[in-house]
């Protein structure tokens, strides 16, 4: 290409460009996260501004568009301690839901909820978010649920016959008026407002639960990922784990997308031959809660070869992770912060496979280990 | 010539009697440009939309600001270009020459060879010389507008610019020597 071949590169640019068909503009997504940000910039200048700015966006969202005439804001009652917003005994066990800062030591606060101290869902100060949760053998047949409430509405109402008051619940700077309840999910959950206000529609939409294969668009595809309503907000946090080129020349990235899907991994893989990438979600672990150890086995385009990504939210004791190959050799995987807890990937390029996965804390001591792995998806672990 | 190749340029501004741009109408408006804007920076559709997405949400976040302006679209132009270079700046090490862009390019066939080369060659270049290259020959930005989008002087504009263009005269994804 020469000087005078510019207007080709012109031409050539405009052609290229134009010829991308954008999507529709996601505005709601947009809107949402700008939101959120506003909020979050809100809690670092102080709580009292917090507050306000929660309280106003419920009414703001309580009436949206469709809602113009909804009701003026009304103050939140008394915080229940612990962040605790329900909590019982479903066949022998017990539970608790709470709202809680799921963020390692010494980081940003990061409020969850979670279902007995783990399995944590991002939560928002939105009043139209909900979720829903099954345990699967842990707790068979039970499900459990929250719905994010207006200031002004004081319950809601299970299936027509359980009234459950919503409570307001103190984490990270702000206050949520919540709702949460057991149920059984051997038939469909019904949600209405137990004293709707004008304006407001009586009847929330909650997912179907069950933990009964196969799964579709609204039941979870493996216990623990908590389901959330269409109206809660997506992605919270995103991050390239890692990267390198395999022997071969290959790249690869292992991303993470921390949201109300859980913590959702993909490997992606590329060479001259071509791309492709592997995905899968798993549920989010607290700092006191099992790690979840995250496989996504790609089988990369270039003949006989693939490789194995692997993620891992580790405790915040964790000081390195080491990861001993099917050949005994040894490699230790790389750790990035994001939103306060600390993920460790890599990759294990084929035919070797990953035998043994050991944790290291500041002292250089061996605190766990588990050849427990898997070869796709997750299992958790409690180191 | 063609036709002008910015569009966030060429969408007529919608103002309200405040004098204040309703962000919805902004946003929708602004949002293919802002898409083949990214796509330009980064070879890759879906991350293209990703960023286009992040810059206006914080727009959005920044609306009052953003709406004040002079020129709206030069700060949210800024906005995406920083976004796009934060979210390539862990990834770029992985790039290797002659990698294909990750997403396919459409159109009539004679001009699919065309466009792929042309990504191909942008996806070989470090992500301010690419950005270059996209803000000058699509955005049809002069060196001074460059550099306050890049937040550099215009003498790095100039110099970047060069680079970049020495290194598609040589690129074998463009044919460099087929001519010869």
């Amino acid at each position: 290409m020469t000087a005078a071949r510019e207007p080709e590169l012109r031409r050539a640019l405009h052609d290229t460009l134009q010829a991308l068909p954008p999507s529709p503009a996601p505005l709601e997504a947009i809107i949402r996260r700008g939101r959120r940000a506003r909020l979050r910039r809100a809690g670092a200048a102080g709580g009292g501004v917090v507050l306000a700015g929660v309280i106003a966006l419920a009414a703001l969202t309580a009436n949206g568009s469709a809602r113009t005439a909804g009701p003026a804001p009304v103050p939140l009652g008394p915080v229940a301690p612990g962040g605790v917003i329900a909590h019982g005994t479903a066949d022998g066990h017990q539970w608790r839901l709470a709202v809680q800062d799921i963020a390692d030591p010494g980081y940003s606060c990061l409020p969850a909820i979670t279902i007995n101290g783990t399995d944590a869902d991002p939560v928002y100060p939105d009043p139209d978010t909900g979720a829903a949760v099954a345990l699967g053998s842990a707790l068979p047949g039970v499900g459990f649920a929250f719905v994010q409430l207006p200031a002004d509405i004081t319950g809601i109402v299970v299936n027509g016959d359980v009234s459950v008051p919503a409570v307001t619940v103190a984490a990270c700077g702000l206050r949520y008026h919540v709702a949460g309840f057991a149920y059984s999910l051997a038939r469909p959950l019904r949600v209405t407002v137990a004293n709707p206000p004008p304006g407001w529609p009586p009847v929330f939409t909650m997912p179907l639960v069950s933990t009964e294969p196969p799964s579709t668009q609204t039941t979870p595809e493996k216990a623990g990922l908590w389901i959330n309503t269409s109206s809660a907000l997506g992605e919270t946090a995103s991050y390239d784990l890692a990267f390198g080129t395999l022997p071969d020349g290959q790249d690869w990235v292992i991303k993470l997308q921390f949201g109300t899907g859980g913590d959702c991994y993909e490997l992606l893989g590329s060479s001259s031959l071509g791309s492709a990438q592997m995905g899968y979600c798993g549920p989010v672990s607290t700092p006191d809660g099992p790690e979840t150890i995250m496989a996504l086995p790609l089988g990369l385009p270039d003949p006989g070869t693939g490789a194995t990504g692997y993620a891992v939210q580790v405790s915040p004791g964790t000081d390195l992770l080491m990861a001993t190959l099917s050949n005994g050799s040894a490699e230790r995987a790389a750790f990035c912060v994001v939103d306060g807890r600390k993920y460790a990937a890599f990759i294990v390029p084929g035919p070797l496979r990953l035998a043994k996965l050991t944790w290291f804390n500041a002292r250089g001591r061996a605190f766990a280990s588990t050849t427990a792995l898997p070869q796709y998806g997750y299992v958790q672990f409690q180191p | 010539m063609t036709e002008p190749r910015d569009e966030l340029a060429a969408v007529p501004d919608i103002i309200d009697a405040d004098g204040g741009e309703d962000f919805t109408a902004f946003a929708t408006s602004r949002w293919p440009g802002l898409v083949r804007l990214a796509f330009g920076l980064t070879g890759d559709r879906w991350l293209a939309e990703d960023i286009a997405q992040t810059a206006l949400a914080r727009a959005y976040v920044a609306w009052r600001r953003v709406s004040q302006a002079d020129d709206p679209d030069a700060y949210l132009r800024r906005i995406l270009v920083n976004t796009s270079h934060r979210r390539y700046r862990r990834r770029r090490v992985t790039e290797q020459p002659g990698d294909p862009p990750d997403t396919p390019v459409e159109g009539p066939a004679d001009l699919v060879g065309e466009r792929a080369a042309l990504l191909a060659a942008l996806h070989q270049l470090p992500p301010r010389q690419r950005a270059v290259i996209v803000l000058r020959y699509w955005q049809d930005l002069t060196d001074a507008q460059i550099a306050a989008t890049l937040g550099c002087s215009p003498g790095t504009v100039r110099s970047q610019l060069s680079r970049a263009l020495a290194k598609l005269r040589v690129s074998p994804a463009l044919g460099a020597g087929d001519d010869q």
